[in-house]
């Protein structure tokens, strides 16, 4: 009772849970142009995940696995479904999420090896796959209701039933590690415990095998995805999106909310987009800043690429953007891979690099 | 260019044996509109108040129309033909028009009649559309400034001085002043306009002055001026670069997000504010007068309080907080060091162990019913030790200390509760060379420390000398963030103006 009154007291101040705040690009996640200007590798069709065998990169692109060589992509695998998630598995083979629904090991000592459901609920929206230090498979599954290609209708249904499952490729047993995670999208190692992005509540968990969950980093003004392991310590975080405060205004108006996902063609929602621009039938947050005493309108941007350098701790130490005036956003994958961070940017569906050196050169400057 | 009708040579004001204006000269001649700029600080408010009559001069000297004069009060600086028009008006709310306009030169018996017909032809005369029977509070900004301007002129005013007139002015408004302004000029009204809007000083200023560290930096015509120019005046210091290195040689990486603020909105001061402030860290906040800095803290540390209907976010340790009073926002670890520390920063007639020892009592609330001498006494002495306060004992009355110790009580009263986040506002403003470089080191110290330092200053060099991360803010707002690498006092200045 009185949480409900509390609630209805949020809603009519906007506070709480209703307030419509937005948290600030600023500290290590101040805005530069880094990913603006990284250099294009590759163009995919449908590309959804990368991945590296520790010496070249591996791209799942629709249905296929392509490798990544000095004279081009090179296809080394082809499903009957488009791949969701990838992970190169550190004793050989690879692991493939498969339209989200089916989890399958190709190659390797645990070779041949599937998963559909865990503890007979299927899976729905399989978008990220990584390997713990016991070997077994950390795996996020986004949503119960909506599958990969269909993330912003999760969004906007407010889906909280996404979950963390853990395989065993030696027994081949499953198990739930959390449920009711408000969109998982992407799964790392951390000791004993796994790195979990939340999505739709913005933040990065970390999940003892237990289940028990704590926070490492929240309240970020961007919808985080995968997350990889650095190379000298630390982590990778994407980003696909970046929070608006017209975005978290339509997400606390129910009936506004089911009205548009019932009357409006869902690339005209106002929810977040991984590329933005292609019409002008696009909606727009109206807003205008004021410069040299003149007034400019400006609106936030509608897509946005972001990668976050995370200490081993979590905290980020400085991120890499494509603002709202760049063309590689939606960000949803990064990797290592011979002294190059590898991105897929899904917004206009490239594969693009930055040197580490010339990251940290940039940062230090 | 003819004689000036105001003039002051070689004038100086102490407060406290410190110069707020050293060596000014300054002139304005009949029908002049002179525009005053500077940083906060640089001296503005000082020269016009001791041209209002509100501060007599240390030494020097000024003359109106050639004549030497010494004004004592505002009335005595009235009856020579100079009236101040102040940011914050000074009319009565709860009068009307009228009455404000000839109050003070009542007669023995006044018919109210009478003086609404006075004021009516006044205002008419100078084409002032505001009814003199409304009551003051009624009126918008601009029509207060006008009634302002129309007392100023009724009392015959030769000079009228603006300070920041249209800082809570719309567009629209400061449109119709600007005219107004003109107005002045064409009826040979000289005119002197302090903003920090140095686009309006360009656009109705016939000549500038630019005013630094209390001194007089160069006094042209407006046409000779551009933004950059009026800018490298205002900042351009070699003074500071003996006090302050002029950048940081190491910047400490962020830990912890301490305080997160997300569209914090007070109106009309804090207007969509947000930021965040790190561990480890001194987070800078620069901004001019009325940027809403002080305000966004306060609101932090439970002194102000935000908007009640969609005020923002506040969020301390992941945790969101609102505040009402401050005691829980000391018991959360949030020291909020006052700017104002004469009236808000300790009590003056109680001794330093005492002061020190209230912050002790404000953290423990309830937990300490009882006042403890002896324990007041080992806190006020470990304390004067650990800051190096300059007393003869700690049962001296903090009035009577020098600017620079009592910093350092107000600060040793906020650092006692053993806070993790806090809030400098000012800290040395006001406070002797000496004490200056010890209060750097103590910021200094309490990042290395890890705790999360915010430093709110409108000194430059202070900003660059000990942030590692910079944030501007104008009206109301964080408009730029810089890193300590690549401030320069230009940039900084550059986001708080335009």
């Amino acid at each position: 009772m009185i949480a409900a009154l509390r609630a209805f007291g949020d809603r009519v101040l906007g506070r709480g849970e209703a307030a419509i705040t937005v948290p600030i690009f600023d500290g290590a996640l101040k805005p530069n142009q880094m990913l603006a200007d990284a250099e294009i590798v590759g163009q995919f069709d449908d590309a959804n995940d990368i991945a590296t065998d520790g010496k070249t990169l591996l791209v799942a692109d629709g249905e296929q696995v392509v490798r990544i060589g000095d004279g081009g992509g090179t296809e080394i695998d082809r499903f009957d479904r488009g791949i969701t998630a990838l992970h190169a598995l550190p004793d050989g083979g690879l692991a493939v999420a498969l339209a989200g629904e089916e989890v399958r090991i190709v190659g390797g000592p645990s070779g041949g090896r599937r998963w559909t459901d865990v503890g007979g609920t299927p899976f729905h929206a399989v978008n990220a796959i990584c390997s713990m230090s016991d070997g077994t498979l950390a795996v996020t599954d986004g949503s119960r209701d909506n599958d990969c290609a269909h993330w912003t209708h999760d969004l906007m249904e407010r889906g909280a039933n996404g979950r963390l499952v853990f395989l065993d490729r030696g027994s081949g047993a499953a198990r739930e590690g959390a449920q009711g995670l408000e969109y998982a999208f992407g799964a790392c190692a951390l000791g004993a415990e796994t790195l979990v992005s939340e999505s739709w509540r913005h933040r990065l968990l970390a999940i003892e095998p237990q289940g028990r969950r704590r926070i490492v980093l929240d309240r970020l003004p961007v919808y985080p995805s995968r997350i990889v392991a650095a190379a000298d310590g630390g982590f990778w975080l994407t980003a696909f999106a970046a929070r608006t405060q017209l975005v978290e205004f339509v997400l606390r108006e129910p009936a506004f909310r089911r009205r548009m996902m019932k009357e409006i063609a869902p690339e005209h929602w106002i929810a977040p987009r991984l590329r933005s621009g292609q019409s002008f039938l696009e909606p727009m947050q109206g807003a205008h800043l004021r410069t040299m005493g003149v007034l400019k309108p400006w609106a936030p941007p509608r897509s946005y690429g972001l990668v976050i350098r995370l200490s081993s701790e979590g905290t980020p130490l400085y991120s890499l953007h494509s603002r709202v005036d760049g063309v590689n956003h939606g960000i949803v994958a990064a990797i290592e891979v011979g002294g190059f961070l590898y991105m897929l940017a899904k917004g206009p569906g490239r594969l693009i690099r930055l040197a580490l050196v010339d990251i940290e050169k940039e940062v230090a400057a | 260019m003819t004689a000036p009708i105001l003039e002051l040579r070689q004038a100086t004001k102490l407060y406290g044996g410190v110069p707020a204006i050293e060596g000014v000269d300054f002139s304005l001649v009949e029908g002049e509109i002179h525009a005053l700029v500077g940083e906060n600080g640089a001296g503005k408010s000082t020269l016009t108040k001791v041209m209002a009559g509100v501060v007599p001069l240390s030494s020097g000297t000024m003359l109106i129309a050639g004549r030497e004069v010494v004004p004592r009060t505002p009335l005595e600086a009235r009856q020579l033909g100079v009236a101040m028009v102040f940011q914050e008006n000074s009319l009565v709310p709860s009068m009307t028009v009228a009455q404000n306009l000839f109050l003070g030169q009542e007669k023995f018996y006044n018919r109210l009649r009478g003086i609404y017909i006075a004021a009516q032809q006044f205002l008419q005369s100078l084409n002032f559309d505001v009814p003199p029977t409304a009551t003051v509070a009624q009126l918008g900004a601009a029509k207060k400034q006008m009634v302002e301007i129309a007392r100023a002129v009724l009392h015959e005013a030769r000079v009228i001085i603006f300070d920041e007139p249209t800082a809570s002015l719309t567009p629209e408004e400061k449109k119709y002043f600007f005219d107004l302004v003109r107005e002045l000029k064409r009826r040979g009204v000289s005119v002197i306009f302090i903003s920090h809007a140095l686009e309006e000083a360009l656009l109705i200023s016939d000549r500038i002055t630019v005013l630094r560290d209390g001194r007089h930096v160069v006094t042209d015509d407006t046409a000779n001026f551009d933004r950059a120019r009026v800018i490298q005046a205002m900042v351009g210091r070699d003074l500071s670069k003996t006090l302050y290195a002029e950048r940081k040689a190491h910047v400490r990486p962020p830990g912890e997000r301490v305080l997160t603020i997300e569209n914090l909105r007070m109106a009309p001061m804090v207007k969509n504010n947000s930021l965040s402030v790190f561990a480890g860290q001194v987070t800078g906040v620069f901004g001019l007068v009325g940027s809403g800095r002080t305000e966004t803290f306060k609101i932090a540390a439970g002194i102000l309080k935000r908007d009640f209907f969609h005020g923002g976010e506040i969020v301390l340790r992941g945790r969101p907080i609102r505040y009402l009073t401050p005691a829980p926002a000391v018991r959360d670890g949030i020291a909020y060091v006052t700017e104002d520390r004469k009236v808000e920063g300790f009590f003056e007639t109680m001794s330093i162990a005492r002061n020190v020892y209230m912050g002790l009592l404000a953290k423990l609330g309830r937990r300490r019913p009882l006042v403890l001498a002896r324990e007041a006494e080992a806190v006020g002495k470990k304390w004067i030790e650990a800051l190096n306060v300059r007393a003869i004992g700690q049962d001296v009355k903090v009035v009577e200390l020098s600017g620079g110790n009592q910093q350092k009580i107000v600060i040793a009263k906020s650092l006692v509760q053993e806070p993790t986040l806090i809030v400098f506002d000012e800290p040395t403003r006001g406070v002797d060379v000496g004490a200056i470089a010890e209060i750097h080191q103590l910021i200094d110290r309490l990042a290395e420390q890890g705790n999360a330092v915010v430093m709110i200053s409108s000194y430059l060099p202070e900003i660059m000398a000990r942030s590692d991360r910079i944030l501007v803010c104008r009206q109301g707002k964080v408009v730029e963030e810089f890193s300590a690498r690549e401030a320069t006092e230009e940039k900084i200045m550059y986001a708080a103006i335009h």
